[in-house]
């Protein structure tokens, strides 16, 4: 069983590196205005159908299908944030989730009737041999993964808390009519962050169809992953966010991965598992593990 | 006119008709939490299914009588709600709409999952229809007066509960916790009497639904699903029996025009869905200050 | 009737009452003054258990209640008039008058909308809403109402709970000049009716008229404890509202 263990720990990290980079942008959105935007995972997959268009399928070439993805997602972005998210901030958080259940089930329907509800999956182009290191098995492609949601997570991490930039965002997520009040251009940092946020999220989804697969209903359980990874670390804390995002793929890999008594859980239970973290975590520890009581109610 | 006469005494009237009950009892309970209580319920959907499929093996492997799989469709519905109320009821509007989105999702998880049970994406087939005091309901208009019956009842009750000592305190804790408490009122035990009868009801729906359908899956119980009762509810003012009712009609018939339009199935469902989250969209834009008042807090 | 003693709250790590202790007799009507964030309303919502205490007990007719839940603190005689009005207006003033009834001990509400007892519910309620002279408006939404109404209305409403010990949180807040003298009359009513009253207000001058005694509060302590005319006249007054070194500035 402990021969087992050191590969369960790096799929975990592999696992962890991609909910991390979906959730980040999840909580940066909720720092900010303090609302659940149940449409992040639907973004995800629409990044990954996205890149699936320009690169799959219009075969462009991969730097040109970056960037048309890139500037095709934070379109995407500000629509969402103009149209289905701001106007409805101030008349109660309740309303903003409402609107992006609507979104990503518009998303979903639209993804399926013009792509098909099947799953896709992109054409491999890295070397798909795994390298063994002390037994355990790891692709390039899965460093890549690894080291690339390092390097964003770091990025951002010395944005925020080592920058003005930073220092402004983490004012209006402190008190936003006080930051206001001080001159820091509330709103246009607010969509920066959402659509960096937005980037992020897409980001993560194509990491999704190169590691597995898409298909269009993807997305709503990618949202409850990554709301079960900001339950974990506190909702709007950040860096508890990622560290809870971590923790979910420790879980979900070492659920399926060892065996309880001689009994393993099927593969199928994983998403189960993770969504009763959730429920575990608000027994005890209501505000997650990291935080203390949140400040919004 | 004699054609619309024609339609209606159909079987796809009938059909609708049943359709129209079913998502009345759906919608008014969870109209319930959701419009009386303030409380953003997304585990209704999980409840449906609960009582869905315990009716069904219950009357497919226990060959169980109708009273029987209702009852425990309830009950168990009810111990549900218990259990996640217990949880998720003493926290903030995000984290208990959180909570109850997890809930579901574990649901439709083991519904997909567990397989020696629930028989996973293949479903459950050959649900008898019901028989009661000798009378059978295999014919689908004996199933209407059935099901009319019960969202008739349901209703009664839930009007009845609406206008109550404990719907009162539940419309007034939902508005502002602290005076409702000061006036004597247990917030957290009205808070779970409302979770649980609006479940108990969902588990009443979903044990009609598999009697009706004879057939069930996990793809019935999905966020879709979900995403429609709300739809209902909000179209129909959170809150408001009538609205509800109203709304109801209004929904379970409109997407129906599409049948008769020459679009192949596989666009059929996405439309449908894309319909009611338009329509939730445009409700929620255009009553956006009215829909859910700021609770007031000290 | 009520018997503070030694009590603290404090939130994180900020201090807000620092060992209050204070008794009220039955039929007392007492003044609770001081400045801004000196824990007038936080006492209150101490004494209702909004606000936990860390240390110190609180007994209500000689009944320790500081472990209670707030619905069995109400239940049990407490009032509590909120600061920024406690009524229900998505509600019916009717109905806001059921909802204090209704959690009597001594009623048994109806379930049914047409049952005996819910007609009887409405009848007593409609009675309460007379005295206060809004029985005209009862199935309107009680955000139509002014300030004042809306504040004569939650009085009446814990009256109509049972209670005999009333909170009274700024009274007069949000209450145009002209609905004041309503609200002293209430407040002389519930005298008449030997009700026990506290009340936080800042214009001493309109509580000096009804209050048998006046507790001055700073930083979470009581200051003094007296009569309304030796807490005018007391010089740590004037200290606390205008500071200690200008004395020459007198309301």
């Amino acid at each position: 069983m402990l021969s087992i263990l050191p590969q369960l720990l790096v799929n975990s990290l592999i696992t962890g590196s991609i909910y991390a980079l979906a959730s980040a942008g999840l909580a940066l959105t909720y720092s900010l205005l303090r609302i659940l935007n149940f449409a992040h995972g639907h973004i995800m997959m629409l990044g990954a159908y996205c890149f699936l268009l320009f690169y799959g399928q219009l075969e462009l070439s991969f730097p040109t299908a970056v960037l048309y993805s890139t500037l095709c997602m934070m379109a995407v972005g500000f629509v969402m944030l103009r149209i289905f998210i701001l106007p409805f901030v101030q008349s109660s958080t309740l309303l903003p989730f409402i609107t992006t259940i609507a979104l990503g089930t518009i998303l979903e329907c639209a993804v399926s009737m013009i792509f098909g509800v099947n799953v896709r999956s992109f054409p491999s182009s890295a070397s798909s041999n795994s390298m063994e290191v002390r037994g355990v098995y790891i692709t390039p492609f899965q460093c890549a993964i690894v080291v690339s949601a390092l390097l964003i997570l770091g990025t951002l991490a010395f944005l925020v808390h080592q920058t003005s930039l930073g220092r402004k965002v983490r004012a209006i997520a402190e008190n936003r009519s006080a930051a206001e009040s001080l001159g820091i251009s509330v709103t246009l940092i607010t969509y920066g962050v959402c659509i960096l946020g937005t980037l992020l999220g897409a980001y993560a989804g194509i990491l999704v169809g190169y590691e597995t697969n898409i298909q269009p209903t993807m997305g709503s359980s990618y949202s409850i992953k990554a709301f079960a990874a900001m339950v974990l670390g506190g909702l709007g804390n950040i860096w508890g966010t990622v560290l809870g995002a971590y923790i979910l793929g420790l879980i979900e890999n070492l659920s399926i991965g060892l065996d309880f008594w001689g009994y393993s859980l099927p593969a199928g239970y994983k998403d189960a598992f993770a969504f009763l973290v959730i429920l575990g975590v608000l027994l005890l520890r209501p505000h997650g593990l990291f935080g203390t009581r949140s400040r919004a109610t | 006119m004699t054609n619309m006469i024609e339609i209606l005494t159909s079987d796809y009237g009938v059909h609708l008709a049943i359709l129209v009950s079913l998502y009345l009892i759906l919608a008014q309970s969870l109209n319930l939490t959701v419009g009386l209580g303030q409380l953003f319920n997304l585990a209704h959907v999980a409840s449906y299914a609960v009582g869905a499929y315990a009716t069904a093996l219950l009357s497919t492997e226990h060959s169980a009588s109708f009273t029987v799989c209702v009852a425990v469709s309830i009950s168990l519905c009810a111990a549900f709600a218990t259990l996640l109320g217990a949880i998720s009821l003493r926290l903030t509007t995000d984290y208990f709409a959180i909570g109850t989105l997890a809930f579901s999702a574990v649901v439709s998880a083991l519904l997909i999952n567990w397989k020696s049970v629930t028989h996973g994406v293949l479903g459950i087939p050959g649900i008898p229809r019901p028989e009661l005091l000798g009378i059978d309901f295999y014919d689908n208009g004996n199933f209407l007066a059935l099901i009319g019956i019960f969202a008739v009842i349901t209703q009664a009750i839930l009007y009845c509960l609406y206008n109550s000592p404990c719907g009162r305190s539940l419309r007034a804790l939902a508005e502002f916790e602290r005076a409702a408490a000061s006036l004597g009122k247990n917030t957290r035990r009205t808070r779970n009497i409302a979770f649980c009868v609006s479940s108990a009801f969902a588990g009443l729906a979903g044990s009609f639904f598999s009697y009706y359908l004879n057939y069930i899956d996990p793809s019935s119980f999905g966020l879709g699903e979900m995403v429609f009762i709300l739809t209902i509810v909000i179209v129909g003012s959170p809150g408001s029996f009538g609205g509800v009712i109203g709304a109801t009609l209004f929904l379970v018939l409109l997407p129906e025009p599409l049948r008769f339009l020459d679009i192949s199935s596989t666009y059929l469902g996405p439309m449908r869905q894309l319909l009611h989250a338009l329509i939730l969209f445009g409700v929620v834009w255009w009553k956006r200050d009215k829909l859910f008042p700021q609770r007031r807090t000290v | 009737m009520l018997e503070l003693s030694d009590i603290f709250v404090s939130f994180r790590s900020a201090h807000v009452l620092n060992g209050i202790s204070c008794s009220v007799r039955g039929g007392e009507t007492v003044g609770v003054i001081g400045p801004n964030g000196s824990g007038k309303t936080t006492l209150f919502n101490c004494i209702s258990g909004f606000a936990p205490c860390r240390k110190g007990t609180i007994t209500l007719r000689g009944e320790r209640i500081d472990h209670l839940e707030p619905y069995l603190r109400a239940q049990r005689g407490l009032g509590r008039v909120f600061q920024n009005f406690g009524i229900f207006r998505e509600m019916s003033l009717l109905e806001n008058i059921q909802l204090a009834l209704e959690s009597r001990r001594d009623t048994s509400a109806g379930f049914l909308p047409w049952s005996k007892r819910t007609r009887e519910t409405i009848e007593r309620s409609m009675t309460f809403l007379k005295d206060v002279g809004l029985d005209g408006k009862a199935r309107e939404k009680a955000s139509s109402l002014s300030g004042g109404q809306m504040r004569l209305l939650e009085i009446v409403r814990t009256l109509a709970l049972g209670s005999d010990l009333f909170l009274l949180d700024e009274p007069t807040a949000g209450v145009s000049p002209r609905m004041k003298e309503d609200i002293a009359q209430s407040i002389r009513n519930l005298q008449s009716m030997g009700k026990t009253v506290l009340i936080i207000e800042h214009d001493i001058t309109f509580i000096q008229k009804f209050c048998d005694r006046i507790v001055v509060l700073e930083e979470g302590r009581v200051v003094l404890d007296d009569t309304p005319e030796r807490v005018r006249s007391d010089e740590r007054l004037q200290e606390i509202y205008f500071g200690r070194d200008d004395r020459s500035a007198r309301p």
